[in-house]
């Protein structure tokens, strides 16, 4: 039986701490060529993200029609830079006793002028209205992938058994019509291997029964995994029936694995300081321009939700949400990574 | 196109693209054509190109010489711009290929077909000294199968590509290959990639249908 595998992520409880991100880089992408791929980026929101004002650069589909799209160039990604980590901790180049202690931290070469995650904390709204929240992005794994069905080569597989998208490295020649296609910028072009590389939603992983490293290692319990048909499971609840988790721009047409509970934020102050309950401090159209109409919806059910679990009432959302029992998050994926035999090939 | 017989033409002579050996035999003049937009192989490449121009190279000069062993094939281009390094995700390579039928009535403007495959000698500017050997059966069916078989070189110099791809003759595979005996005649198609232009994969420049390509026999009749 085809199946989808997919991620929901609470953005109330991401605390934008990269553990994922980094969880993800010592897995997957320490090769030569791999140094500025981030297959798991988390930014601050509104900003401009990764790679810088991804949101512009075309691709995916409209009515059905494939969208042009650009390819993002490194600079745009962010190259990964270094610094004189030798200097400062152990005192290299350093004359006289103290070693490093002279030294400041510094990039090394070309000072950058963008990154993964350039623009954190800045967000958006005026005091005291300012706000912001962190948008984790991953490969969204989806149903209608917009790069495998740009791909001359069929170099671009979907797994029927669980719908994971992956590059076939032997069929991939580096022609990057993928990267312009992807609408979610999260396909990556590696120069040593001259092939394109992308987020494998840790299949290796999942085949041992281990959920991926970014929601395994996630701090803020802010990843659910599962199957999306697993009526028991909390994705299927989350998505179908409280319907509170919706894709990232689903107007990309590329229908996302992925979904997000949008932030719900505090009321605003008014002119004169007041606490105005009815406007909440992140507009609400601009969770519509990221999320699409029904983010209103979502929003809906969860504040009344919440009202009810304030008033001590039982809430199968609240209870769902909070992640009480933290392996209940993974969809039976609940293996225990330290428990995998890996193999290097 | 006839592949003259030099019998005294070491492959490593073959292979330098400014041996004197090339100059002394004259070119073939070949008009290229840009592969249509519709003909394309996704419906992405499709739109993204749809009234823009695809096959930036329109002419090629071609040269063939065989020293009862190898074929060599020169090929020479203008180009304003080397690209041969890939300095950025946005950055393709110069390259260029060979086509040769490696069945009868194998059809060029689909790269081959199911039973009907073609082969392909491909050189590019990121991997200058070297070429790859690949079969097709099809759009986007293409793959390497050896990256030592054919051999390549090319240089740019002040505005012009001069690349050489040689191959034995003959050769044992279970691939099935081109088999080229002095004296066969069979026909051969070029396919010219500009870089500056993002040309890679099916947006090239390529000659039209099968050139006729015809070895010259070896005067000792050795190779038959
Ligand atoms: S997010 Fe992009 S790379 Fe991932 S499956 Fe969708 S289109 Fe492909
Ligand atoms: S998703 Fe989890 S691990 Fe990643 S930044 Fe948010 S809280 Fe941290």
């Amino acid at each position: 039986m085809e199946r989808q595998l997919a991620m929901v992520l609470d953005l109330n409880k991401c605390l934008g701490c990269q553990t994922c991100t980094i969880a993800c880089k010592r897995l997957w992408t320490r090769d030569e060529g791999m140094e500025y791929m981030w297959w798991n980026s988390v930014n601050t929101q509104p900003g401009r993200g990764t790679p810088r004002d991804w949101e512009d650069l075309g691709g995916g589909f409209r009515e059905g029609i494939p969208e042009p799209g650009r390819i993002p160039t490194r600079r745009e990604f962010g190259e990964a830079w270094e610094y004189n980590h030798r200097e400062v901790f152990y005192g290299e180049n350093a004359s006289g006793s103290g070693g490093g202690a002279g030294q400041h931290l510094q990039i090394q070469g070309e000072k950058p002028d963008w990154g993964p995650n350039w623009d954190e904390d800045q967000g958006g709204g005026d005091y005291p209205n300012s706000y912001y929240f962190y948008l984790p992005r991953i490969c969204n794994h989806c149903t209608h992938p917009a790069c495998l069905e740009a791909c001359p080569r069929k170099a671009i597989e979907k797994n029927a058994d669980n719908g994971i998208v992956t590059v076939n490295e032997d069929r991939c020649r580096g022609y990057r019509f993928c990267m312009e296609a992807c609408p979610y910028k999260k396909i990556y072009f590696n120069q040593a291997k001259k092939i394109s590389q992308k987020c494998i939603f840790c299949f290796p992983r999942i085949e041992q029964g281990v959920a991926p490293a970014c929601a395994r290692q996630c701090p803020g319990r802010v990843r659910f995994v599962g199957y999306r048909d697993d009526r028991d499971a909390p994705i299927y609840k989350l998505v179908d029936k409280w319907q509170v988790a919706i894709p990232l721009h689903p107007e990309y047409g590329t229908e996302p694995n992925v979904f997000y509970v949008p932030p719900i934020a505090p009321p605003r102050y008014d002119e004169n300081g007041e606490i105005d309950e009815l406007n909440p401090r992140i507009p609400e159209a601009y969770l519509v321009s990221l999320f699409g109409p029904k983010v209103i919806d979502a929003l809906v059910v969860l504040g009344e939700e919440m009202a009810k679990a304030r008033k001590g009432e039982k809430s199968e959302l609240m209870d769902l949400l909070i992640a009480y029992k933290w392996k209940e998050m993974f969809g039976g994926f609940d293996e225990d990574p330290a428990a995998i035999e890996w193999v290097k090939s | 196109m006839k592949a003259s017989y030099v019998s005294a033409a070491a492959l490593g002579t073959l292979l330098d693209p400014d041996a004197p050996i090339w100059s002394s035999h004259s070119p073939e003049r070949v008009s290229m054509l840009g592969t249509p937009a519709g003909m394309q192989p996704s419906a992405a490449i499709q739109v993204a190109w749809k009234g823009r121009k695809i096959g930036a190279i329109e002419r090629a000069e071609i040269k063939a010489l065989h020293n009862g062993e190898e074929l060599a094939f020169r090929l020479e281009w203008a180009d304003a711009s080397e690209d041969a390094e890939l300095p950025d995700n946005d950055s393709f390579p110069d390259a260029a290929a060979i086509l040769l039928p490696a069945a009868k009535g194998a059809p060029l403007m689909t790269m081959g077909a199911p039973e009907l495959p073609v082969n392909a000698w491909y050189w590019r500017a990121d991997e200058r000294e070297s070429a790859r050997h690949l079969v097709a059966t099809g759009l986007g069916t293409s793959h390497t199968f050896d990256r030592t078989g054919v051999r390549g070189q090319g240089h740019w110099k002040s505005g012009r590509w001069r690349v050489v791809m040689a191959r034995a003759l003959r050769m044992e595979s279970d691939q099935p290959l081109a088999q080229l005996p002095p004296g066969a005649e069979t026909g051969f198609g070029i396919a010219i990639w500009e870089g500056s232009s993002a040309e890679r994969g099916g947006l090239k420049s390529f000659s039209g249908n099968w050139l006729p390509l015809q070895l010259e026999p070896t005067t000792s009749g050795r190779n038959g």
